[in-house]
């Protein structure tokens, strides 16, 4: 696959490769929190259920921000 | 509760869904809902977590037309039918009065429909009691609300593209739900509409790793994206519409609002908007008619569609209700009920009406400056910062960690085959709609299909 050459996905350009990479970066991050969870939740003795998914979304975002560093953005703006 | 937390959650909602709704792509029940259930099982008040929602529809669905508006691209599903009408407005340099006049019409259509969705709630209360009743039918225990929502699927089926495939879809995909639910041995639902929801993204993706399809979606080189000028805009909101199109945005909102009950928002501004479009013989003026009263729909039904089926029915009715709005009508151990159960019993009448009422000034009084002026300036900096990719990655992200908090590796799996199942459906021309109405409706509809004589 050649530098230039994307797939469109609902409406945007893609590279798979990098759809991947930012995929895996948020849901390894999530699931490390989402996991870490339980015993932070036993530290300051809170329910668990709860800070799961509130910490696992943190995470998803985490890793959202930091796919958003590392992948192109392949749109050019032009203004008109 | 304090009202000091009310203000600052509402700012902080308006804030994070001006974001999300420039962003192109952004799926409402992807974004709404999760961040909703969140809240919820974190253990927030959910009259707080309801603040929160109504501040975030007024955001999200002010927002989501302002890249349709500069650039042609929708910020959400909702903002799709608008696309065809800015693109005539633009190529007669209208772009930046249909954003104005997009941005003063999601107001009337949120306070409108909250007026009209609160007083008609709160007269036609006693008949939530009467749906929430149950009859025995074939055997089985159906509450009466079941018949509306199976009313609301079938219309919306015959609706569909594809009528025929949607209306034995329903059926056939009550027994996917209701079988893994079996297996799980739990009747989870979060994991299975955020399925629904990727559903089309999943499918698109799977295609692509096919040698044959995957040609189709190639594209040589980057997206190029106009993004129109826009002139310096008025503050004052009433300068910005004309009489015709306030009159028909304050009709149209009331009425759509309530239809929403059991109709599909997006059907709705589809079909409303082509009318208006239609009524109009200069093409131009027919365009901003229906660009403007669509968005006032927008805010309209999400607006009907959540508090109508919190307020009096008590179950998700309509594809709103059981979408975006959902994790109200879930049960949270530590409620010990539904959050809407909990809202509505530990909540009188009038304080409900003015947090709701309190959320939507906050919500556009921090959104309307903020879009009039910088709408271009945020819509640039969205399209040059944040690939797609990313944004993607943090939805399956999600979807995977809700579904395995549903039901384990199981449920990630589970997932994977409700979302192709939902893709591939919706390939074939059914509305998500009808799927996400099939979820509520399968626990009554698989033992009724079990229990039929024949």
């Amino acid at each position: 696959m050649g530098d230039d050459e994307y797939y469109e996905l609902y409406g945007e350009y893609v590279s798979l490769k990098e759809l991947g990479i930012a995929t895996l970066i948020s849901s390894v991050i999530a699931m490390i929190f989402f996991s870490l969870a339980p015993s932070i939740a036993n530290l300051i003795g809170t329910q668990a259920t709860g800070l799961s998914i509130t910490l696992g979304a943190v995470g998803a975002a985490i890793g959202f921000a930091i796919s958003t560093l590392i992948i192109k953005v392949k749109r050019v703006v032009s203004e008109v | 509760m304090s009202l000091l937390l009310v203000v600052i959650l509402s700012i902080l909602s308006t804030l994070l869904y001006i974001f999300i709704g420039i962003l192109p792509g952004t799926d409402e029940t992807a974004t709404m809902a999760p961040i909703a259930l969140t809240l919820l099982l974190a253990g927030m008040d959910p009259m707080l977590v309801l603040v929160w929602f109504i501040a975030s529809i007024a955001a999200f669905k002010m927002a989501d037309s302002i890249p349709v508006a500069l650039a042609g691209i929708p910020g959400g599903v909702m903002a799709v039918p608008q696309v065809p009408d800015a693109l005539i407005a633009k190529e007669h340099g209208l772009a930046d009065v249909i954003l104005r006049k997009g941005i003063a019409a999601s107001v009337v259509g949120q306070v409108v429909a909250i007026v009209v969705s609160l007083a008609l709630s709160y007269y036609i209360m006693p008949v939530g009691d009467w749906l929430r009743a149950t009859d025995v039918v074939l055997g089985v225990k159906v509450a009466r609300w079941f018949w509306l929502v199976l009313v609301g699927v079938v219309v919306l089926a015959l609706t569909s593209r594809n009528r025929f495939i949607a209306l034995i879809s329903i059926p056939a995909v009550a027994l996917v739900f209701q079988g893994l639910r079996a297996v799980y041995g739990k009747s989870v639902y979060i994991s299975f509409f955020l399925g629904i929801t990727i559903g089309p993204m999943m499918f698109e993706l799977l295609s692509m790793l096919h040698r044959e399809l995957r040609n189709s979606y190639v594209r040589k080189g980057l997206k190029e994206v106009k993004l129109l000028k826009v002139e310096k805009i008025s503050l004052n909101p009433l300068k910005i519409l004309t009489k015709e199109e306030l009159t028909h945005s304050t009709i149209w909102s009331a009425v759509t609002s309530v239809l929403a009950t059991v109709m599909s928002p997006v059907g709705l501004t589809t079909l409303i908007g082509d009318l208006l479009r239609e009524s109009k013989k200069d093409r131009v003026r027919g365009a901003v008619l229906a660009y403007t009263v669509r968005d006032a729909i927008k805010n309209a039904t999400y607006i009907g569609g959540t508090l109508i089926p919190l307020l009096v029915i008590g179950a998700p009715t309509g594809p709103m209700a059981a979408g975006p709005a959902a994790p109200f009508f879930g049960k949270y151990d530590h409620l010990g009920m539904t959050a809407r159960d909990f809202i509505v019993t530990h909540y009188d009448y009038l304080t409900i009406v003015v947090m709701i009422f309190i959320s939507t000034a906050i919500a556009f009084l921090v959104a309307y400056p903020i879009l009039v002026k910088y709408s271009r300036a945020l819509t640039l900096a969205v399209f040059r910062r944040v690939p797609a990719e990313a944004l993607y990655g943090l939805f399956i992200a999600i979807v995977l960690m809700l579904s395995y908090y549903d039901a384990k590796i199981a449920g990630i799996f589970g997932t994977i085959i409700v979302s192709l199942v939902s893709g591939a459906l919706w390939r074939l021309g059914v509305s998500l709609g009808v799927l996400f109405m099939v979820l509520v409706s399968a626990p009554t509809l698989v033992p009724l299909l079990m229990a039929l004589p024949i």
